[in-house]
């Protein structure tokens, strides 16, 4: 199964860096599709087939914990892994993972640390990963 | 200054230029990276227990690489990225440096990182100045600094 990825933030950099990362991660990939704020992320969701969302926490116009809330609210998106991607940390941030059940991996992390994640969070097999994988390991992390 | 805390923001601003920025920071500088000139200065604030800021302010030509490493380009992407990467970087050291400050598990917010002026070093009344480092890389410097607004850090 190859994801189709949507990645949310409202760093053009950060979402550069997140595309390379999954392009390494050999991880089996689709479209991967960016937006820079979660009302942008909810339109390309209402449009297109979306596997997983990678969302941001602090972004303008609409935030991640915002836009991950509508994505549960609504019967035709609510099963869309989500993992969040963020800089901050802490018990409400937490608690907040958990009650929209999302996953969380903090900034920065290595492209082992985001395939893990992803692979524990959709589903796809470490096999399905490996087999795409061109990644070698260490000396490359984000 | 908060030697603790010091430690933290050193340890935070080199492991990031690196991770990130696939840049290798010094701690000791030469003549020609102390006389670079003032190049761009991002600001990111926060709130919890302790409100403050941090700043990064870079020193040198060090902004169109780091830009270009963070997103795999061979060429330097425009002023706008630019200024972008360094938001990042500073977003990424405060998330760190903010579980240092008081209990490891107390709630803080970020600001969206502030872009100021190159040369805009902080004065006196923008609080307390609890941790300050300095790094070399590559041509150039990076001037990272913790201040405190209002509150208590942990001891």
């Amino acid at each position: 199964m190859a994801l189709n990825i949507l990645i949310v933030d409202d760093s053009a950099v950060m979402r550069a860096m997140i595309v390379k990362t999954l392009q390494i991660s050999g991880l089996p990939l689709g479209e991967l599709l960016q937006a820079a704020n979660g009302q942008e992320g909810l339109e390309i969701i209402s449009k297109n087939w979306i596997d997983l969302v990678l969302a941001d926490i602090n972004m303008p116009e609409m935030n991640g914990i915002q836009m991950i809330e509508r994505i549960r609210e609504d019967s035709n998106t609510a099963h869309i892994p989500v993992l969040i991607v963020s800089s901050s940390s802490g018990q409400a941030l937490s608690d907040a993972v958990q009650r929209l059940g999302a996953g969380f991996i903090h900034k920065p992390f290595t492209p082992e640390q985001l395939r893990n994640q992803i692979i524990q969070i959709t589903g796809v097999s470490d096999e399905q990963a490996y087999t795409n994988s061109s990644f070698s390991g260490g000396g490359f992390d984000f | 200054m908060n030697k603790r805390i010091q430690t933290a923001l050193s340890q935070a601003a080199v492991s990031t230029f690196e991770s990130m920025g696939f840049l290798l920071p010094t701690r000791e500088l030469d003549e020609r990276q102390l006389k670079a000139p003032a190049e761009a200065s991002v600001t990111v604030a926060f709130h919890g227990p302790v409100h403050g800021a941090l700043q990064v302010r870079t020193f040198g030509r060090l902004l169109p690489v780091l830009t270009a490493n963070m997103m795999g380009l061979m060429e330097a992407p425009s002023a706008q990225l630019q200024q972008d990467a360094l938001g990042e970087i500073a977003n990424v050291i405060c998330g760190h440096i903010v579980t240092f400050l008081t209990e490891p598990d107390a709630v803080y917010s970020l600001d969206s990182p502030k872009v100021s002026g190159p040369a805009a070093a902080p004065g006196k009344e923008d609080g307390s100045l609890e941790a300050q480092v300095q790094l070399g890389i590559e041509d150039g410097r990076t001037v990272v600094e913790l201040r405190i607004f209002e509150g208590t850090l942990a001891p």
